[in-house]
């Protein structure tokens, strides 16, 4: 994906006038009046960033990064001003749980972090310790805020919210388009996300009734260098749609063998993975990677604040793609800025009281306004219908925040609607 | 046994001894509570790392799947307690036993088939993924979506159901470290750790003399696993969370085996050495690179790499018996 590709609505859908004008709307609005006698914290708000820079979720943890880098500055503009400070997990446990303690021992006043949910459980656990408030940007395991914890608060989907999200979306997809399909494949990678993913829909998919049957599941190889066999039992079952779960290298290869065994379903479309919306698979598959959908939390392109958090990233990280990963974790410096800002002190437990309240309309990600339930969660948090249109992933549902009606049934491998 | 240990030490080798006792007790009081969690994380390598030394050091049969064990152990335990109130206290011994029964598993597939060498390694790798794999599955204890167990933010300690601050988890795992230094120093000064020790030589030879090879091989692999599951204990009430991929890892089993070789393979204390040289290494890069501004991802893990590839090349029987050569330690350690 291109800087300009990125950007292409961002940069002429708004000005700097008009964002500076959103920003005091929605700066009135976060500014209660009992924070307006507060006076001001004066002192930027130390934050402590945890994320797997390096080790098997780099690529993840230096998204999660780039939002961060993203955070300071924006939220310096807006009159929320935080010291970023950054730390490696190394995508270790035990590397993550001395790392927190490192930030605290350097005076962060407050941790987010960090994308792996066993990682995140540990650094959960020195923040409640230590009464130090936790954020937590990405890790979908459910039951970390089911312990019981006062410091930690989650602006992520728990793994059975993405599902029902993602399964939730599908049926949305079909009234929109007047399209129901009968039946479906399920195919999915079977490593720790794809067996926990599949487990879900086995859960979810009866209650939440779905129009159409699932006939087949399929599990292949983290590893699989070759998808024929699956992909040619797929095909036989004759399935209107095929929902994979994917990662990355393995969602080309599927799609390219069913370009290679000419089975053109009405739609291929992911309930809640990676692996179709990022560069790698643009780069890879050209014209086969369009109408592909993935039903994933995703940035919204609609608001004031999303447009200028994209283009501040094309700028800082031209030739990057914008993608979740960075724009939750721009979502958890903001709240932690704003509960800095309402509670006028850096002191946790006031600090807590005030991420406890939080209540902002307007932010980066798709989904109701950010607060948190009595255990800490989010429960606002949406996913949006992600379609790739112009090798570009393209929100195409929730309608308020489409930038593209969704085309389904998909065209053909050889129509000349792909390019 | 103990006290034939004592007289085997020097004045120098007493005053060391207890100049690191006494440092490593003392450090809640004077260090900070990072410095605290990295020590800590030291002295469970340094526990573990023992635990194997055993097996492979002393004995010569190479694991490579002793993360095997830590799950085993860690799940055991925490199962016991989440879903029966069993305190560690006692799944500790639960725990041993499940490890040492799958060692016994594995060691009897090996030993009897005539399995050795790096097919041995081959097959501790195997077990160790294909449990990784069952427990991904295993709903029971939270399969991928992780088991958790109940949290409480306890400002008092208690040992029975390991539940307190991280003071008392380090000197939960400080006599562990200590304990498992003593017990193997102690088991290889027997007949068995004398059998051992011929069988990691010549294995035919010893045979010849009339050791029952597979016998003692099993004891080894029984001993080292059900110690290893006394880590796992550890971990599981330490992190109070646990997922396969994190315990069962391959990266969880080259962990166990890093400080032991570059401490010293074979030698009583250079599992304690190599994992604090480990542990001082990659803290110590970690913050050299902060210090020096550099902002590269990687370039920690690739100095610490190469400072590990040197260690090896240029000190391929370990740190320790370097270092108790240079300063005189008298300590009587074998190695091959």
């Amino acid at each position: 994906m291109t800087k300009s590709s990125d950007n292409r609505t961002i940069s002429s859908a708004i000005s700097r006038r008009r964002f500076n004008a959103a920003l005091a709307a929605s700066g009135a609005l976060l500014a209660a009046p009992a924070t307006l006698r507060r006076a001001r914290a004066a002192a930027p708000l130390k934050i402590g960033c945890l994320a797997p820079l390096t080790g098997f979720f780099a690529r993840e943890g230096q998204n999660c990064k780039r939002g961060f880098d993203v955070a300071g500055p924006m939220l310096a503009d807006m009159g929320m001003a935080v010291e970023i400070m950054m730390a490696d997990t190394e995508s270790n446990p035990d590397k993550a749980r001395t790392a927190a303690e490192k930030l605290i021992g350097e005076g962060a006043q407050l941790l987010i972090g960090t994308f792996v949910s066993g990682e995140t459980a540990a650094v959960a656990q020195v923040a409640e310790q230590r009464g130090i408030p936790h954020v937590i940007n990405i890790a979908a395991a459910p039951q970390i805020t089911e312990q019981g914890y006062k410091f930690v608060f989650r602006n992520f989907a728990t793994g059975p919210m993405l599902v029902i999200n993602g399964l939730g979306l599908i049926k949305s997809l079909f009234a929109a388009t007047g399209t129901t399909p009968k039946t479906a494949v399920f195919m999915h990678v079977n490593d720790t996300f794809g067996t926990a993913m599949s487990k879900g829909i086995g859960a979810l998919f009866p209650k939440m009734d779905m129009p159409f049957e699932i006939v087949e599941t399929i599990a292949y190889d983290p590893k699989a260098k070759d998808l024929s066999v699956e992909v040619t039992k797929a095909k036989a079952t004759g399935a209107d749609i095929l929902m994979p779960v994917s990662h990355g290298a393995d969602a080309i290869m599927l799609i390219r063998e069913m370009v290679k065994q000419r089975w053109e379903p009405m739609g291929v479309m992911t309930p809640g993975s990676p692996g179709t919306y990022e560069a790698q698979f643009y780069k890879a598959l050209g014209k086969y990677s369009e109408y592909v959908i993935a039903n994933v939390p995703w940035i919204d392109p609609k608001t004031a604040m999303s447009q200028e958090f994209a283009k501040r990233f094309g700028d800082m990280f031209s030739g990057e793609m914008l993608e979740l990963n960075a724009g939750f974790s721009f979502e958890a410096v903001l709240i932690a800025a704003d509960a800095h800002k309402r509670a006028g002190s850096a002191d946790p437990n006031a600090l807590a009281d005030a991420l406890r309240a939080t209540n902002i309309e307007e932010h980066v990600m798709i989904g109701g306004p950010l607060a948190f339930n009595d255990k800490g969660q989010n429960v606002n948090i949406a996913s949006a219908a992600l379609q790739n249109l112009e090798r570009r992933p393209t929100v195409v549902l929730p309608a308020e925040s489409a930038e593209a009606a969704p085309v389904f049934p998909m065209p053909g491998w050889g129509d000349a609607k792909r390019g | 046994m103990i006290r034939n240990l004592a007289t085997e030490l020097s004045t120098r080798d007493a005053v060391a001894a207890t100049t690191l006792v006494l440092l490593l007790v003392a450090a809640p009081f004077v260090v900070g509570d990072y410095l605290l969690s990295v020590i800590l994380i030291i002295l469970y390598f340094a526990y573990v790392g023992q635990a194997w030394n055993l097996m492979m050091g002393i004995a010569g049969q190479l694991s490579l799947g002793h993360a095997l064990y830590v799950g085993l152990g860690a799940y055991t335990a925490a199962a016991l307690f989440v879903h029966f109130d069993v305190p560690p206290a006692i799944g500790l011994f639960a725990a041993m036993a499940v490890a040492a029964l799958a060692g016994a598993v594995i060691g009897f597939l090996a030993f009897r088939f005539g399995i050795s060498g790096v097919y041995f390694a081959l097959l501790t790798i195997a077990f160790a993924e294909f449990t990784r794999i069952l427990f991904s599955h295993f709903d029971w204890v939270g399969a991928t979506s992780g088991f958790f167990l109940p949290v409480e933010n306890r400002t008092s300690s208690d040992l029975v159901n390991l539940r307190g601050t991280s003071v008392m988890f380090y000197y939960v795992i400080l006599t562990l470290a200590a304990g498992a230094l003593v017990f193997v120093r102690l088991l290889a000064g027997t007949r068995l750790g004398y059998y051992w020790r011929a069988i990691r030589e010549d294995q035919i030879a010893a045979q010849a003399l009339g050791i029952n090879v597979f016998r003692y091989k099993m004891l080894a692999v029984v001993i080292s696993a059900a110690m290893t599951a006394v880590g796992g204990v550890f971990l599981a009430f330490y992190y109070n969370n646990l997922f396969p991929t994190d315990v069962f890892g391959i990266h969880r089993s080259i962990e166990i085996i890093v400080a032991p070789i570059i401490g010293g393979l074979g030698t009583y204390f250079g599992p304690v050495v190599g994992a604090f040289l480990i542990g001082i290494l990659g803290e110590g890069l970690t913050n050299a690179t902060e210090a020096a501004g550099i902002q590269t991802a990687g370039i920690k893990q690739l100095v610490y790499g190469v400072i590990l590839l040197l260690i090896i090349k240029l000190v391929p029987g370990g740190l320790w018996p370097l270092i108790a050569r240079r300063l005189g330690f008298s300590i009587k350690e074998r190695r091959k």
